[in-house]
This record gives structure tokens, C-alpha cells and sequence, in this order.
């Protein structure tokens, strides 16, 4: 067994590792985010996590429930420290799986991967206590400073894999794998998106000169059953559009995955600018902008999103950062949502917590089609500037499933050192 | 293992541009040497003869002076007394809490600061009268009998009538902390005791919770209590009663609390403090003041609410787990039921509001402003969950004052 699994294993259950090791980790684990762009590429299938807020015990349901790593490939959105009493264990455990599996493992950085928010919200203390100097909060605190601002998930399918309906966009299950609930697809909006499709193949091909590059015709690798009434229910699924997945949200500063590609990430997260907005912006019933009662991040509404997804071919923003009690909440015509991992969170909120599972699309379209912001998006194209009747057809989006889970038993919680206490206005 | 400072979130955090509208605040938490202990750790006072569970209710006492200190050194508020009734941490410093439970803090605060305000000033040259019950190591008698304290008040308050009631170990404390405070002897005359025959239904010795007896017979006992003026404005006074409110309850020949008027405008308050009596009991105690006090009465309730809900549960089983339970919050539910209670108890005019709605609707922008400026509060959703919890109820009867906002 390597010291790395060591160090695993010793996490695993819930117990710190030596400072000198997390020294070494923090060290490899930089190696390896140094090479990251701004904006990380995942291949579907991905499961995605909102906050976990160092509530330990509950990551480990969290892989009961979503499956184990490598077994699982998991994006995990930020805000992995604080608030919870066990947020080193937390953090070096993802850390750890990720320079063990880097990649089954992506980890995007949240507004509480900072230096000064841990300060206020507990990591930095929890460091002190367990280690007695700050030196392991100083490690981790750098290794925030080189995780990516977030991610584009490729080539996930808009059906569920089998034995799911094909016509079923979105089913939620719960920790039991038991399905609560599932939604079908506006059987219009299926044709509607498959003419869609086709016509944008005929414009990249047109743009882009046919052949060299796309690999295959568009005239080959259409939908699968789209010049038929209905689509296909075989085992082939459909390309859908990309998935932004990002802590926050979006920032005015910001009007193409592109620019995001551009900043200058390695550094503390700033009290403004379009990388603060990307971690501390919400989604909101507003039209265009506005201020964000955090005192960080800006307020959007629904106009700014579509805008943003059709102008970077996105058919879904996967983002965290705020409690819903329900653990996820889609906006918009599902084209955002909120995907919340911490269950009872603060060990006070009563809210469950979910994660939100996409499946591989097996006809070999969605890279190719959906290279979003990788090219020819903002130069200026066709695409420069939008009509309303293009915001009015938005991309299919993914099939999805919600896995909801709730915090896990007490007694499941081993040897904490303290009862957690919440605290209350008595 | 104490660091230099505790790091202010938005000490890095710049002026945002102009369109943002945000000022910077540079108020920052108390300087040097400030490390946190864990919260509650404080060892209090609590006699070995006092009930585990009242020394857990009192412990919330603790826990609230704690936070009241945390949200005054960091600028919520201003009280110059908040220090007096914090014992240090062991690096002397004391707890700092998180902003989530600072704002709470400093709205609650607020809330009732604003409604005593009300009070006070429609009573204006008249003689009147403040009943706090569980008053333990409330400040706001002391804020009110000096000048420097209150920011909004010119000079300390004429021709009241303070009456703190609290455990008979939490009076003995007060009247320790008062007694050794230099910084007091400019508001308070040197306290003191006194002990008066009380007649209450059941009980022995005042210093005694009540025994689980059912002897329903009146027993003649004592309630001790001590006596201090405010030495920048005489007339007003500062009674502390050392009384189980459990006491009052008892019903019939209660012959009531020493000095208390029944004709004068009276303010009952119950900051987080009925909450924790019986149901049969908390209203046996409002009872007892609608009695004593012959027509112009107010009230104002600070409690939880809205136990039905995840949050609801999820409060209840973490309070439990604490060793405290609040019985009235399985009756009074909602604000609706907290309005129907103080109707029933004979309040002509009822209002309520969560401290959420109060946050919203009396803390104006530029306050809001400031405040949101001490700190930053990062997650608003919690703000609504946590602070959707907690009402202010009020109401008054009589023709002297009223207690619209």
C-alpha cells in the first residue's frame, strides 16, 4: 500500500494525517492543478457536488450514495472547508483521491476557498486546533489559490441510460436508489432541438470549411432517428449541450467561457472582479443585474443566462453556493441550477442534500458539435449577435438525475471529538 | 495557539465601484489577543443545588451574554456593560460568534431597544415601570440609567422602575459583578439587599426551585432581592428580584413582587424566557402582571417559532440535545398563535414580527448598510431559515401608551 492510500485510508476515516504528509500532498497535488486551465474539461459521465462545508461524515454518505472513487467520476463545485467541524479531513481527502485518481476527480474552487473567509467560518481555526500551528492551513490555503474557476462538462447524453424512457429528462432517486419522481421532455421541444441541431452542424460546416476537424459529416452523425417522427429508443443516446459548471455564478465582467479562460487565477480570491463574481454571484427572479445582499457577486436573472448559454452553446449552468433546502433547485427552463451536498447543513438547517448525475452520450457527437468557447464563438460570427427568436429555442439540455440524500445517522458519525452544537438566538 | 488577530472578512475586501453603492467599513473586531474559546464553555455559577435543568436554562443566559459581548466588540452594537457579565477565555479574551448569530444579536437587540423606546417616551413625565423577566445578565437597565450608553438617548431615563427578575443564584451573581464593578459606580448607587416576606403556593426557600410537591398550601416565604438608584437620575431605581418564576404560578396568595406598582405604566419583557416554562406556567406568569398591574400594561415576547417545519425539527432535537426544552413553543407555533396568545391574556392591541420581517422593515439602508460592513454575511438563505424562527410579539392595553411602531 502507498503512502498516498495510506493517507486515503487513514481519512477515510475521519482521522488528520501528519503535517509533513500534507505538505507532500499539497505539493503533488500543485503539480498537477498548475496544469489546469482556468476552465477544466470533463468527459460525461460526471457526477456534480455542491457545497460540502466540512461536514465529513456526510462526503462519506455522499460516495455511499453517488458511488465510490474511481468507481464514480465526480466535479466537485467548491466550498469544501468551513462551517463544519472536520473541513481539513474533508478537503485533504478530495485532495488525496485527486492526485491519486486526477482523472475521477475534479474539484473547482469555492468563495470559501479563500484565506480570509476561512479565517471567519472556521477552517483556519480548525487547523490550530488540530495541528497547534497554522502551517497545514498555510498549505492548503495555496493549493486553493490553483483550483480551477470551473468546468465544461462534454458529451453528456439527453437521455438516461436504459432501462430509463428515453422521453424522461430528469428523475430524482433517493439514497436508497429508489425513484422519487422523473419528468418527460416537452415532446416538442425534442423535434424543435433536433432541427436545431442540424441546422448549427450545417453552419460549423459552413464556418469551418467540412471535413478536417469535425471527424465525420454532419450528414452521418445526426441525432440517431432525427429525420424519423420520433427519436430513437435504442441504446444510443443524443449529444446534448455543455455544462458550465462553475461555484457561483456569472459576472458582467464575463460574456464568454472564453474570458474566463483569460484570467489570472493564482491568486487570492479578490474582493471584486469577474473571478469574485464567478464564486460569490447568485442566480435571481430579476431581470438583468443587480446587487448581491452577500456584499460580493452580483444578482442575475433569467435574460443573462440565456444569453450567456446560447452565446457559449450551453444547454445548462450546473452551479452551488446557496442552501436550498431540497439539495438542488433548477431555474430558468432548468437552464441553470443549484446543486446543494451538504445535508442539515451547519448541523442546523434541516435541508436535505443532492447531487447531480450526467450520462455518457454514446453517438460521438456532443464534443465534437458543442466545443463551446474552444472555438469560432467569439470571433464575432453569426453568432455576435442574438435575435429573440433564437433565445426563444434554448439547447436540449441534459438528462438528469438527482440523487437526494440526507445527513447521515449519528451513530454513523464514529468518535467525534464533540457533540456538534449549533447555535441558536436564545 | 491564539492568533494575533482574528482576520475581518471584508478587511481585504475593497470599496466595490460605485454603481454597487457599498461603502467599506473599516470597524474591525476587538485588536490583539483575541482568540476563540468554544462557546458555552464559561464554568457560570451555578450552585450545586440547583436542578441540572435550570442550570442549563441559565446556561442560555451565558450564552447570551456571550453573544451580545461578540456583537459589541465587532460594532453591532454599543454597550459599554456587555464586558461586565463575560468571564474572559483563558487567554482573556472571550468568544467571538459567527456574523449569522451577530446579526441576530443586533436585530433582536434592536427590536426591543425600539419598542422600550416607545415606551419610554410615551410615558414621558410620568412614573413607569419595566418588568424583565429572566432578566440574568441583561444590560439594558444599566444602558438606560446612563447617559454615554444609549446612542440615542440624551440623558438617562426619569421616574422609572426597573425590575430584573431572575434565578436566586443569577440575582446573588448580578448583585457580585455589580458590587465589583468600578466602572458601575458611576451609574449605580452601592446596591442594596433586602429580603421580603412573599407568599407563594408552594416552596420552601426561595433560594430552591420548587419542590415536585403537590402541596397546594400557601407557605409564607422569601424572596430576596436587592435595590439600587440610578445616580445620574435618582429617580429611577433598579429592583433585582431573586424569584423561580415557577413561583408566580402558583395562583392565589401570591402576594406579588416587592416595590411593584400596579398603577403606574407598566412594560412587561421576556426575552427567550417563558419559552422555557410549561405552557400552564408561562401563562400563569403574564397572568399574575395582568393581575398586578391595574390597566396599563404592555408586553413584549422575544421566542421561537415555527417547529414544523425541517429547520423546526431540526432546532428542536439540537436544543434537546443541549438539555433545553422551550413547551411553549409546542402551543404557540406560529405568529399567529403568539398573537391569539397575548389576545387571550387580555392585550387590546397586538403586532408580532419574525426577526427577519424586523431586519427588513426597521433597520433602514444606511444601518443596514453599516452593519452588513462589519462583517459580511455570506449566506442569506440561512439569515431567512434562522432568523424566520424567532418572533417579537407585543401588545398593550390601557389608554397611556401604545406600542405601535
Amino acid at each position: 500500500m502507498s503512502d498516498l492510500d495510506k493517507a486515503i485510508e487513514t481519512l477515510r476515516n475521519c482521522r488528520p494525517i501528519p503535517e509533513a504528509q500534507v505538505r507532500e500532498i499539497c505539493h503533488k497535488a500543485r503539480e498537477l492543478l498548475i496544469e489546469d486551465g482556468n476552465v477544466v474539461t470533463v468527459s460525461a459521465p460526471v457526477t456534480i457536488c455542491g457545497d460540502i462545508h466540512g461536514q465529513f461524515h456526510d462526503l462519506m454518505e455522499l460516495f455511499r450514495v453517488g458511488g465510490q472513487v474511481p468507481d464514480t467520476n465526480y466535479l466537485f463545485m467548491g466550498d469544501f472547508v468551513d462551517r463544519g467541524f472536520y473541513s481539513l479531513e474533508s478537503f485533504l481527502l478530495l485532495l488525496c483521491l485527486k492526485v491519486r485518481y486526477p482523472d475521477r476527480m475534479t474539484l473547482i474552487r469555492g468563495n470559501h476557498e479563500s484565506r480570509q473567509i476561512t479565517t471567519v467560518y472556521g477552517f483556519y481555526d480548525e487547523c490550530l486546533r488540530k495541528y497547534g500551528s497554522a502551517n497545514v492551513w498555510r498549505y492548503c490555503c495555496d493549493i486553493f489559490d490553483y483550483l480551477a474557476l470551473g468546468a465544461i462538462v462534454l458529451g453528456a447524453s439527453y437521455t438516461l441510460p436504459p432501462p430509463a424512457s428515453p422521453d424522461i429528462e430528469l428523475e430524482v432517486r433517493n439514497a436508497n436508489n429508489s425513484i422519487m419522481s422523473n419528468f418527460q421532455r416537452h415532446p416538442n421541444s425534442i423535434n424543435k432541438i433536433k432541427e436545431q441541431d442540424q441546422s448549427r452542424q450545417d453552419e460549423m460546416m459552413a464556418t469551418n470549411g467540412a471535413g478536417e476537424g469535425s471527424g465525420s459529416s454532419p450528414g452521418k452523425t445526426g441525432p440517431p432517428g432525427s429525420g424519423a417522427s420520433g427519436y430513437s429508443s435504442g441504446s444510443v443516446g443524443n449529444p446534448a449541450g455543455a455544462v458550465l459548471c462553475v461555484h457561483g455564478g456569472l459576472s458582467p465582467l464575463i460574456d464568454t467561457v472564453d474570458k474566463i479562460r483569460l484570467l489570472d487565477r493564482k491568486q487570492e480570491v479578490p474582493h471584486e472582479g469577474a473571478m469574485c463574481d464567478l464564486l460569490w454571484s447568485d442566480p435571481d427572479e430579476i431581470d438583468g443585474w443587480g446587487l448581491s445582499p452577500r456584499g460580493a457577486g452580483f444578482l442575475f436573472g433569467a435574460d443573462i443566462v440565456k444569453v450567456f448559454n446560447h452565446r457559449n452553446d450551453l444547454s445548462l449552468i450546473a452551479r452551488a453556493h446557496q442552501l436550498v433546502m431540497e439539495g438542488f433547485k433548477e431555474m430558468f427552463d432548468a437552464s441553470i441550477v443549484t446543486v446543494w451536498s451538504a445535508p442539515n447543513y451547519c448541523y442546523r438547517c434541516g435541508n436535505v442534500a443532492a447531487i447531480l448525475e450526467l450520462f455518457e452520450d454514446n453517438s460521438g457527437l456532443g464534443i465534437l458539435s458543442r466545443s463551446n468557447g474552444d472555438a469560432n464563438r467569439s470571433d464575432g460570427g453569426p453568432r455576435g449577435v442574438l435575435m429573440e427568436n433564437e433565445l426563444a429555442a434554448p439547447h436540449l439540455g441534459p438528462a438528469r438525475r438527482y440523487r437526494v440524500f440526507q445527513a447521515a445517522p449519528q451513530d454513523s458519525r464514529g468518535m467525534p471529538a464533540k457533540k456538534p452544537v449549533a447555535d441558536y438566538f436564545l | 495557539m491564539s492568533k494575533p488577530t482574528i482576520p475581518n472578512l471584508l478587511s481585504l475586501r475593497g470599496t466595490r465601484g460605485g454603481e454597487r453603492g457599498r461603502g467599506r467599513s473599516r470597524v474591525r473586531g476587538r485588536g490583539g489577543g483575541a482568540s476563540r474559546v468554544a462557546p458555552g464553555t464559561e464554568p457560570g455559577d451555578a450552585s450545586s443545588h440547583t436542578l441540572a435543568h435550570d442550570a442549563t436554562i441559565q446556561g442560555t443566559d451565558t450564552d447570551a451574554a456571550v453573544s451580545r459581548l461578540s456583537a459589541v466588540h465587532l460594532g453591532y452594537l454599543q454597550d459599554p456593560f456587555a464586558n461586565l457579565f463575560v468571564q474572559p477565555g483563558p487567554s482573556g479574551s472571550s468568544a467571538r460568534r459567527l456574523p449569522i448569530i451577530n446579526r441576530g444579536t443586533y436585530t433582536r437587540t434592536t427590536a426591543i431597544d425600539k419598542l422600550v423606546d416607545i415606551f419610554l417616551s410615551q410615558t414621558e413625565g410620568q412614573e413607569r415601570q419595566i418588568i424583565s423577566l429572566g432578566a440574568g445578565t441583561d444590560t439594558r437597565s444599566l444602558r438606560l440609567f446612563s447617559v454615554s450608553t444609549s446612542s440615542r438617548q440624551q440623558q438617562p431615563v426619569q421616574n422609572l422602575t426597573y425590575h430584573e427578575i431572575d434565578f436566586p443564584d443569577i440575582r446573588a451573581r448580578k448583585l457580585r459583578i455589580v458590587r465589583g464593578s468600578p466602572q458601575l459606580r458611576n451609574v449605580l448607587s452601592d446596591p442594596v439587599e433586602h429580603t421580603s416576606a412573599a407568599t407563594t403556593q408552594q416552596g420552601n426557600d426561595a433560594t430552591q426551585a420548587p419542590q415536585d410537591n403537590d402541596g397546594g398550601e400557601a407557605v409564607t416565604t422569601t424572596i430576596t432581592y436587592w435595590q439600587s438608584k440610578s445616580i445620574q437620575s435618582p429617580s429611577s431605581q433598579l429592583f433585582f428580584h431573586g424569584l423561580d418564576l415557577r413561583h408566580l404560578a402558583g395562583g392565589k396568595n401570591v402576594s406579588s413582587i416587592p416595590h411593584l406598582r400596579g398603577d403606574v405604566p407598566t412594560l412587561l419583557i421576556s426575552e427567550c424566557c417563558l419559552c422555557y416554562l410549561s405552557t400552564p406556567e408561562a401563562t400563569a406568569v403574564i397572568s399574575h402582571f395582568i393581575t398586578a398591574i391595574s390597566e396599563n400594561l404592555g408586553i413584549i415576547i422575544y421566542e421561537p417559532i415555527k417547529p414544523d417545519d425541517p429547520f423546526g425539527h431540526m432546532m428542536i432535537s439540537n436544543l434537546a440535545a443541549r438539555g433545553i426544552t422551550m413547551p411553549t413553543l409546542d402551543v404557540f407555533r406560529q405568529p399567529a398563535d403568539q398573537e391569539a396568545r397575548l389576545r387571550l391574556a387580555g392585550f387590546a392591541a397586538v403586532r408580532q414580527m419574525t426577526v427577519d420581517d424586523i431586519w427588513e422593515r426597521w433597520i433602514d439602508e444606511n444601518e443596514k448598510e453599516r452593519v452588513d460592513g462589519l462583517e459580511g454575511l455570506d449566506e442569506v438563505e440561512e439569515w431567512k431559515l434562522l432568523a424566520g424562527h424567532y418572533i417579537v410579539a407585543w401588545g398593550w392595553k390601557g389608554d397611556r401608551f401604545n406600542l405601535d411602531a
